[in-house]
């Protein structure tokens, strides 16, 4: 089968021009960075890692299908919607600049004879080849699974195939939505603003729509029942959320939507309408007049004036924290990886913040607080980590590797006072401000040094082998399993951050069970930070991620010669 | 002094750099030079630690660089070949960061900074991302980073490379002055003109071998030849250059 869509493809594509060709596997390919790549890493790996993490998630919807479609139809189909949305609206923010003309395309391309609508359509369609490949891994045995589920509730055999066409047009569309409504917002910008504004509103809408996605996905409410969903009070909810839309199609299209909500597909089939007319406009637009503008750009942008002011941590504590400063804050990539963890952090955040604002007056610390607040603070830690692995500019690392006169333990700790006051301080401000509200001052100062050994603890943890200085070493996709990763992150880090808040929680109305607690982390600290250290005696900074060294014994020995010529006679 | 006994460096068992042997001294200027692809970065990049040779020694003052790499860092400046710089940093937080990392007092190294970057004329777009920089102005932040610790060993892989015409005038001096201050100057180059007015001796190299090493007066005297580039022509370019120059008209004529 596979084999059969591989042929076609191929077909099709050789009746493409061959400019369109060309330009649209470019386009496709710089999607993702290949400079921060490994020399070792496979492209093909890296889209394959892409894809097991969708179909990882594609296996929990289908079992969420199989489970519970029938119960609680219309809050699974707007998860399902939502989490489409969600996944096209990472992807959307991940290749933010992918289709709009650059610089580098209007330098290249420029002078070829290519025209600017060859080069749109290719990057289109790059574009579109990376959703479709998302659509597909994230909705296949779900969308199977729903047609199975709900296609039972229809009189005839075709009911499944009208819910499959429900499931698939829903996601579509949904999908499409999101894409069109961002390029809409981009191009809007793009044709309105002068190009060197438009590049810095630009990096604030991008990290803006990211955090509008993640937050919303995350603090939506789900509304299960069609009592609920024409109920008055949840109207203005519906009327402003995508998601409620789109489940109207799927129920429209499946045949199964309530007169009074016929308004939702009708407010989703417009909002379609308008974004995709508005993204092709304003990408018209865009090619035409901004190829020009592009290339009139002055190259040197002069720089931010005002404060320019550098902490004293010592030389290279300094250099390498405000080195990781500030490649976090310029460059795109890292901005938005590290937005993956600080939105999921935001949302608990928010909602410990609203539980907060509704409280009558001040109340006792609740045992929920603690543990989101230290879900908070391994998120950042490892967030800060996860981007710290993500580098920058790898031929520019000879700078680091001819000007290090220091030890590798030096380059650890610097890194490791960065990850100190780029994470764990900043969480703890957030969580004492967070808890404001609750009282005995004691108990919310014991949180508050319980959390902060949490923090030095988190960050002995993410030191281990890290022999690198952050945003230097190149990436190799594989070599830390993702799923692996995951399913921890699922069963041992929610389980461990419940247990740990709930052990806290007794723990702050008992000074021996506080002494335990704060005991027993001091150790682990000193355990896992004698052994960072004891390695970084012997440990060599490294700047490439290589694959181990496979050695593949053949079996071969070597056998005299009377001794062949006897088995050879035997 | 800076010393190479026969260093040679293998790619997959394809010599790059074979059985080089030549000395730097200090208070001279020794030129580096070659066709593309002899193995002059290759060499450069093996003397600043940057790539293990496969066999040979580099010894400065004496000693292996492998005995003490970081002491021998701490006393060396590197220009490369290709401006790479960290260019989402502006000027001057790459030159901090580089003071920084070589462990310079924080209050002569800003007093460096700010004096090397009015000299370079880089001084009102210090603020400015590299990323922004020309050519020549990458250019100058690399050589402002490669002097700004006073190192004794300087070497320099192509560092006229997109420098305009005043600029390259003054790094001329600039490596005449740094010799005259007693530190070992290797640079390599193309423009062979610039080679011959202030280099004290040259190293030629050709497919990874070192074809000539000596003053320029001895090699134009024992080659019978008048300038650099005759010796240079003689030695390391194999093909006749008008004829190839032809043939690439024909080529696109046909």
């Amino acid at each position: 089968m596979l084999k059969l869509i591989a042929a076609l493809l191929t077909r099709i594509e050789a009746r493409l021009p061959l400019q369109f060709r060309v330009l649209h596997r470019q386009f496709l390919l710089r999607v993702i960075d290949l400079e921060a790549l490994s020399i070792e890493a496979d492209i093909p790996r890296f889209l394959g890692q892409f894809v097991g993490v969708l179909l990882m998630f594609s296996f929990i919807h289908t079992f969420a299908v199989y489970v519970a479609m029938v119960e609680v139809r219309h809050g699974l189909e707007r998860y399902l919607i939502s989490t489409m949305m969600l996944v096209a609206g990472l992807i959307t923010v991940v290749s933010w600049d992918s289709i709009f003309p650059d610089k580098r395309d209007a330098m290249v391309l420029g002078p070829l004879p290519v025209r600017p609508r060859m080069i749109l359509s290719a990057k289109v369609c790059a574009s579109a080849s990376l959703l479709g490949i998302a659509l597909l891994a994230l909705n296949t045995a779900p969308g199977f699974m729903t047609g199975l589920m709900l296609g039972q509730l229809h009189a005839s055999f075709f009911g499944f195939f009208q819910v499959l066409a429900a499931y698939w047009t829903a996601m579509i569309g949904a999908t499409l939505f999101l894409y069109c409504a961002v390029l809409t917002l981009q191009g809007v910008c793009a044709l309105v603003l002068p190009r060197r504004l438009f590049l810095r509103v630009s990096a604030a809408l991008q990290l803006g729509c990211f955090g509008l996605f993640i937050a919303v996905y995350f603090l939506e409410p789900s509304i299960n029942t069609v009592p609920q969903l024409t109920s008055p009070e949840n109207h203005a909810l519906l009327a402003a959320s995508p998601q409620y839309w789109f489940v109207g199609v799927f129920e429209q299209i499946n045949g199964a939507l309530p007169r009074e909500l016929s308004w939702l597909a009708e407010r989703a089939w417009i909002g379609l309408a308008i974004v995709i007319f508005g993204a092709a406009a304003s990408l018209l637009l865009c090619y035409m007049r901004t190829m020009k503008k592009t290339v009139e750009a002055p190259d040197l942008v002069p720089g931010a004036g005002g404060l320019h002011w550098t902490p004293r941590l010592g030389g290279l504590r300094t250099a390498v924290a405000m080195f990781s400063l500030r490649s976090l804050m310029r460059s795109r990539q890292h901005r938005v990886a590290f937005a993956f963890f600080m939105a999921i952090v935001a949302s608990i955040g928010v909602t410990c913040l609203r539980r907060e604002i509704f409280s009558p007056g001040p109340e006792p610390i609740p045992s929920d607080f603690l543990i989101s607040t230290l879900m908070m603070m391994s998120l950042s830690v490892l967030g800060l980590r996860a981007v710290f692995a993500l580098p920058i500019s790898l031929n520019a690392n000879w700078v680091l590797r001819t000007t290090q006169l220091r030890t590798t333990g030096k380059y650890i700790a610097a890194t490791r006072t960065t990850l100190l006051f780029g994470s764990v301080a900043p969480m703890l401000a957030v969580a004492a401000l967070l808890a404001l509200n609750y009282r005995s001052w004691l108990q919310v100062a014991g949180h508050l040094v319980m959390l902060a050994l949490f923090g030095v603890l988190f960050v002995e943890l993410a030191l281990i082998q890290f022999d690198k200085v952050p945003f230097t070493c190149s990436y190799l996709p594989g070599k830390a399993n993702v799923q692996i990763i995951f399913w921890g992150a699922v069963f041992v880090w929610i389980i461990l951050g419940v247990l740990a808040g709930t052990y806290e929680f007794s723990a702050l109305h008992s000074a021996s069970k506080f002494a335990v607690m704060s005991g027993v982390l001091l150790a682990m600290i000193c355990g896992v930070g004698t052994y960072n250290r004891m390695h970084a005696r012997s440990a060599v900074l490294y700047f490439e991620e290589v694959e181990p060294a496979f050695v593949t014994k053949l079996g071969l020995m070597y056998i005299p010669p009377a001794r062949a010529s006897e088995l050879s006679a035997k | 002094m800076l010393e190479l006994q026969r260093v040679s460096k293998h790619y997959s068992g394809i010599p790059a750099v074979d059985d080089v042997s030549f000395c730097a001294r200090p208070g001279e200027v020794t030129g580096y030079l070659g066709p593309n692809g002899s193995g002059k970065s290759t060499t450069m990049k093996m003397i600043t630690g940057l790539i293990e040779m496969t066999s040979g020694r580099i010894l400065f003052d004496g000693k292996p660089i492998n005995a003490d790499l970081i002491g021998y860092k701490r006393r060396m400046g590197y220009v490369p070949e290709e401006p790479h710089l960290y260019i989402h940093l502006t000027g001057v937080e790459y030159l901090t960061m580089v003071a920084q990392l070589r462990g310079l007092p924080a209050r002569q190294s800003a007093e460096r900074i700010d004096g090397m970057l009015r000299l370079l004329s880089l001084y009102d777009d210090r603020h400015a991302s590299i990323s922004g920089y020309s050519k020549g102005m990458r250019q100058k932040v690399l050589i402002a980073a490669a002097l700004l610790h006073n190192p004794d060993l300087v070497l320099l892989d192509e560092p006229f490379s997109g420098l305009d015409v005043a600029s390259a005038l003054v790094l001329r001096s600039l490596i005449q002055q740094l010799a005259t201050r007693g530190k070992t100057v290797l640079f390599s180059s193309h423009e062979l003109d610039t080679v011959e007015r202030i280099s004290n001796r040259v190293v030629i190299l050709h497919h990874g071998h070192v074809v000539a090493d000596d003053s320029i007066e001895r090699l134009r005297s024992l080659m019978e030849l008048s300038s650099l580039e005759a010796i240079f022509s003689q030695l390391a370019v194999e093909q006749d250059s008008t004829a190839m120059a032809s043939s690439i008209a024909d080529l696109i004529d046909a």
